[in-house]
């Protein structure tokens, strides 16, 4: 028996949609499964916890921490993997869990992986199936250490509705902060937003929107369709979008149902970030913008004519 | 200010990449320093000009590293390590930063700066790991570096929920996400002048150390094949009169795709 815990995906306090499907995935394995709980006033997430999916919820709650640091959340979801006995630590796709994973994965003296979209338990034999080189081939990737951290890329397990487990909780230490790499402050850039990684729909807008009444356009379109809104490296640059809203390899990983992508090129960068969207749609003005060869849809057009008709449309379907 | 900045060589993730048999065909590939590799050199060189700091980088791997530590070398870095090894020809991470561990070791360093991931693996996990191995602090995804004094620096990372500012106690390690900087084009002087410096070319034995030593010959994970990534189709275009592509499309999207 395999046993799997799930480190919870939260944010301003809410649990996201990635603990659900990993532990989904977990409990399609086979294995038993436990989520470990780690910031400030998280107890209260414990029903939600169970009802994920987990049959141990460990939670690490102290006001220390409130804002992340590596070093005291590692050391939580190491304590919380002994405890369990854990023999697979899983991440959501977070920057959290890029910067605790491979830590963990040290401490534990465990294989570490990045970006799974698959994995397969066969007896002793665990394999696991990742993308590299900038999401242009697939690894096929055989553990040979008796334990694996793995980061899990966003969309790669669907949740499964029937999915729930029970409620066991137990409260560990928080861990000593950190006085090497002392977290000053948290710039918060909580805004009430859509969040694009959970959104069912995003909308991203590039460069081909200029500037801020094109962002605005396109702001608008997403704000109809209730989507999420993000964007290409280009309009991070020119200071017209937040850093937090940067879609592609170095910014955030998502996978809707069906992404709309505005006034973008299509850079290898950009669509290592998005190329897992159930449906693409794109509009850009040039014919043979390489964002074509990966859209279901394309519309060729001046985006600042195609965006007010995309607009009319949609207001016709939703009324 | 002693800084070590890692420079991989990776494969050019602009040009196709062909799988077969479950492994990459050389042919046609192209090597160029990794991306966010450039931003840690960049940053190095901007703490020399601001902070006098003393900048070398380390390249692991087997083979001529010459073409990108001149680059590296023309944007201003002082030193350069090339640890050349043909054990370290399919090394992973955890090897990758034993073999960091070492040179650290070996010279005495404040800061190392290295990239938040290689363009080749995307694991993002040997300067993070190198840190752990040496237990000293970390930060990762870093967008801007501050030097406190000659013992503390303050960074700026990006996180989940917003910018982050910690003070950091030297010596640590701090991963870069390409948004720290702009990585500068070599002068022709720059240029020149690197032609003529000295690269520190070892093998791993040279380094006082093993393949064995740094964990080479007992990987905690094995790639065993590589394949192709199922490629996307591009779909049907609409040209023409925005009103109407737009109601064709909305109208796919709704009742063809399901997605409105
Ligand atoms: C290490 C590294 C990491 C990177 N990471 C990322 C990342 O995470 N995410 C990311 O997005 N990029 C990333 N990039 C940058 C990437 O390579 C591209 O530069 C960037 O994605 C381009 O943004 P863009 O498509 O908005 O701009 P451009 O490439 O300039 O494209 C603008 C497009 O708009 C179209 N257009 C112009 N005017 C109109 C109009 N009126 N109507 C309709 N269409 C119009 C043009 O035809 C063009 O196709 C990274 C680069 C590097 C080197
Ligand atoms: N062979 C190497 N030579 C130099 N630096 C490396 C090497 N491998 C990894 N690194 C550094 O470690 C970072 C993370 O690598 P990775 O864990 O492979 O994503 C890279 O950006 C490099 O800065």
């Amino acid at each position: 028996m395999t046993n799997i815990l799930v480190v919870a995906d939260i944010k301003q306090g809410e649990l996201k949609g990635s603990t659900t499907e990993l532990l989904s995935k977990a409990r399609a394995l086979g294995a038993q499964t436990a989520v470990v709980a780690v910031g400030s006033q998280v107890k209260d997430l414990a029903p939600k916890l169970a009802a994920a999916g987990s049959d141990t919820q460990y939670i690490v709650d102290d006001p220390s921490m409130e804002i992340f640091s590596a070093k005291p959340f590692t050391a939580a979801v190491v304590q919380a993997a002994n405890e369990f006995n854990a023999d697979m630590v899983w991440f959501g796709f977070s920057e959290t869990g890029k910067a605790a994973a491979p830590r963990v994965a040290v401490q534990l003296e465990a294989a570490c992986a990045n970006e799974i979209i698959d994995v397969t338990i066969d007896g002793d034999a665990v394999q696991i199936i990742r993308p590299a080189i900038a999401n242009k081939v697939l690894q096929k990737v055989k553990i040979h250490a008796p334990k694996l951290v793995a980061l899990v890329r966003a969309g790669a397990f669907e949740p499964d509705p029937e999915v729930t487990g029970k409620e066991n909780v137990v409260t560990l230490d928080p861990p000593e902060a950190d006085t090497d790499a002392k977290v000053k402050e948290l710039i918060s850039d909580a805004s009430g937003e859509i969040d694009l990684t959970d959104a069912d729909i995003v909308v991203s807008v590039g460069r081909g929107a200029k500037d801020q009444a094109g962002v605005d356009l396109v702001k608008a379109l997403a704000d109809d369709l209730a989507a999420g809104f993000g964007s290409s490296r280009a309009m991070v640059d020119a200071g017209l979008m937040a850093h937090n809203k940067q879609v592609g390899q170095t910014g955030k990983i998502v996978a809707p149902t069906l992404y709309i992508a505005v006034g973008i090129s299509g850079a290898i960068q950009h669509l290592a970030g998005m190329n897992g969207s159930k449906v693409i749609l794109a509009v850009n003005k040039d014919p043979e913008a390489p964002i074509f060869n990966v859209a279901d849809f394309g519309i060729v057009g001046d985006l600042f004519d195609v965006v007010p008709s995309l607009k009319e449309e949609i207001k016709k379907i939703r009324a | 200010m002693k800084i070590l900045t890692t420079v991989k060589k990776v494969v050019d993730v602009e040009l196709n990449i062909h799988v077969e048999n479950g492994a990459i065909l050389e042919k046609g590939l192209q090597y160029v320093i990794n991306a966010w590799d450039e931003n840690a050199v960049e940053a190095a060189v901007q703490l020399k000009e601001s902070h006098k700091a003393d900048t070398t980088l380390v390249s692991m791997g087997s083979g001529d590293n010459t073409d990108i530590i001149r680059k590296c070398y023309a944007m201003g870095i002082d030193n350069a390590i090339h640890i050349d090894d043909p054990n370290l020809a399919k090394a992973d991470s955890p090897t990758f930063a034993r073999v960091l561990q070492k040179v650290f070791e070996a010279g005495e360093y404040d800061l190392v700066i290295t990239g938040k991931q290689a363009q080749d693996t995307d694991a993002g996990q040997a300067g993070i790991m190198l840190a752990e191995f040496l237990d000293i602090p970390c930060v990762s995804n870093v967008i801007e570096i501050k030097v406190t004094d000659e013992s503390h620096i303050q960074v700026s990372r990006l996180g989940d929920e917003g910018t982050e500012i910690v003070d950091l106690t030297l010596p640590a390690v701090v991963t870069v996400s390409d948004g720290i900087n702009e990585p500068r084009l070599p002068a022709m002087r720059g240029i020149m002048m690197a032609k003529k410096k000295k690269i520190n070319v070892m093998d791993l034995a040279g380094l006082g150390t093993s393949f064995e030593d740094v964990g080479g010959t007992d990987p905690k994970s094995e790639i065993v094949e590589f394949m192709a990534m199922e490629k996307r189709k591009g779909g049907q275009k609409f040209e023409g009169d925005p009103a109407e592509i737009t109601a064709k499309v909305v109208d796919l999207l709704v009742n063809e795709a399901k997605v409105l």
